[in-house]
């Protein structure tokens, strides 16, 4: 019986998805020294793929198309949780989420 | 062993331009994190072993670890071990392989995790324990020893979570020789965060974010049929990573041993780098 409750709870928590709601907002939005951050974090953790400017290598796309900007801060906030996997991204829940937010805040700037 | 350190060093070289790493403090308990698609990990990771009687060792593995798929990693360990007033050398291979069975990210992530393992009996890295593995084992002459085959498969159902910067992740682990020997168990449980959550606008070297600390339990859980913590051995470790900005990572975890079967210590070393494989 504790084994089927365990194993019970440990299926109701695979199922709980990671994900913010929608008009989550970035509380590092507008501040410039979080942009600097996302933009050390990114030169870390996501040039080797989308290029030292963003600007897309190969498969990778470039991070300054409005197909990016047009989507919210939680939707990219949630992208870079999830990743998609099957398609190259990976997931990179492994940064905490404030650095997360920091990318997000990089990748915003990226549009003007 | 001389060969294995120059090879080590070697592709370590070749490696050091390129890097980009954000590793795991974690020596024995695997998270759900894989490497990322196309990047190459390379990775060396000593051990100094102290039992409670006999020759101190000093084992290593040389760790290639590739993200195949961003769902799945493959990885080749080069083992090799050096004995206080006896002989070292090459111990055997590992090849590994972990599968994310969930594409999303969830509350928990469950990563399958199998292994081959062709080594002999002098192999000393002690990745993870299992059964009635313990300090026995380890002051086994190498002469011996090292005649002994153990071609193995070992699996493990890996869970883990993050919450507020915190990882938590669990292993489950069974293992058993190919020559039809029972199934071993253990377990390998594990936390940690990093110092600072949030990252700074400059470049940093020894600051907060750069620094993660956290814990490992981890032992054996006995065999088929005999599923018990007595006889077994169990270890406590805090581990430290520090992730320096030209993409180095380097970790140390020393660990002690908690029960009378266990070894007195370990110390765990370990120095990886990333880079990318192919463009």
């Amino acid at each position: 019986m504790k084994r089927a409750t365990l194993f019970l709870a440990i299926l109701a928590a695979t199922c709980r998805t990671a994900t913010v709601p929608e008009q989550a907002a970035n509380p590092y939005a507008g501040q410039s020294e979080a942009v600097r951050a996302g933009a050390k974090l990114f030169r870390a953790h996501c040039a080797a793929c989308h290029g030292a400017s963003a600007e897309g290598i190969a498969d990778a796309p470039s991070l300054k198309t409005e197909k990016v900007h047009e989507r919210s801060d939680a939707a990219l906030f949630s992208f870079l949780t999830n990743g998609d996997l099957k398609r190259g991204m990976p997931s990179w829940s492994r940064l905490p989420d404030e650095r997360r937010w920091q990318i997000v805040a990089f990748l915003r700037s990226l549009r003007s | 062993m001389l060969r294995l350190s120059l090879i080590s060093n070697l592709v370590l070289a070749l490696i050091a331009a390129l890097a980009s790493a954000q590793e795991s403090p974690y020596f024995v308990t695997y998270d759900h994190h894989m490497e990322e698609p196309g990047m190459l990990e390379v990775a060396v990771n000593p051990l100094f072993g102290v039992p409670k009687q006999g020759n101190r060792s000093i084992a290593t593995y040389l760790e290639l670890e590739y993200g195949a798929k961003g769902w799945w990693s493959t990885a080749l360990y080069l083992d090799g071990q050096s004995t206080s007033r006896e002989s070292g050398g090459f111990t055997g291979y590992r090849l590994e392989n972990r599968f994310r069975l969930l594409m999303k990210e969830h509350w928990i992530n469950p990563v399958f995790y199998v292994e081959f393992a062709d080594v002999n009996g002098a192999d000393k890295i002690a990745k993870e324990i299992v059964g009635f593995d313990g300090w026995r084992d380890l002051v086994e002459p190498v002469a011996e020893s090292r005649h002994e085959k153990k071609r193995e498969i070992e699996t493990k159902l890996i869970l883990s979570n993050n919450t507020r910067g915190w990882n938590f992740a669990g292993n489950l682990i069974a293992e058993r020789h190919l020559n039809a020997a029972p199934w071993e168990f253990g377990y390998a449980l594990a936390t940690s965060r990093p110092l600072a959550l949030a990252a700074t606008a400059s470049e940093c070297r020894l600051c907060p974010e750069n620094l993660t600390l956290g814990i490992e339990l981890y032992g054996g859980l006995g065999e088929e049929g005999q599923i018990t913590l007595s006889e077994t051995s169990h270890y406590i470790a805090p581990t430290l990573a520090w992730s320096l900005p030209n993409g180095m990572t380097l970790r140390l975890s020393p660990g002690w041993g908690l029960t009378g079967n266990s070894n007195r210590a370990f110390v765990r070393f370990g120095v990886a780098y990333e880079g990318r494989l192919f463009r």
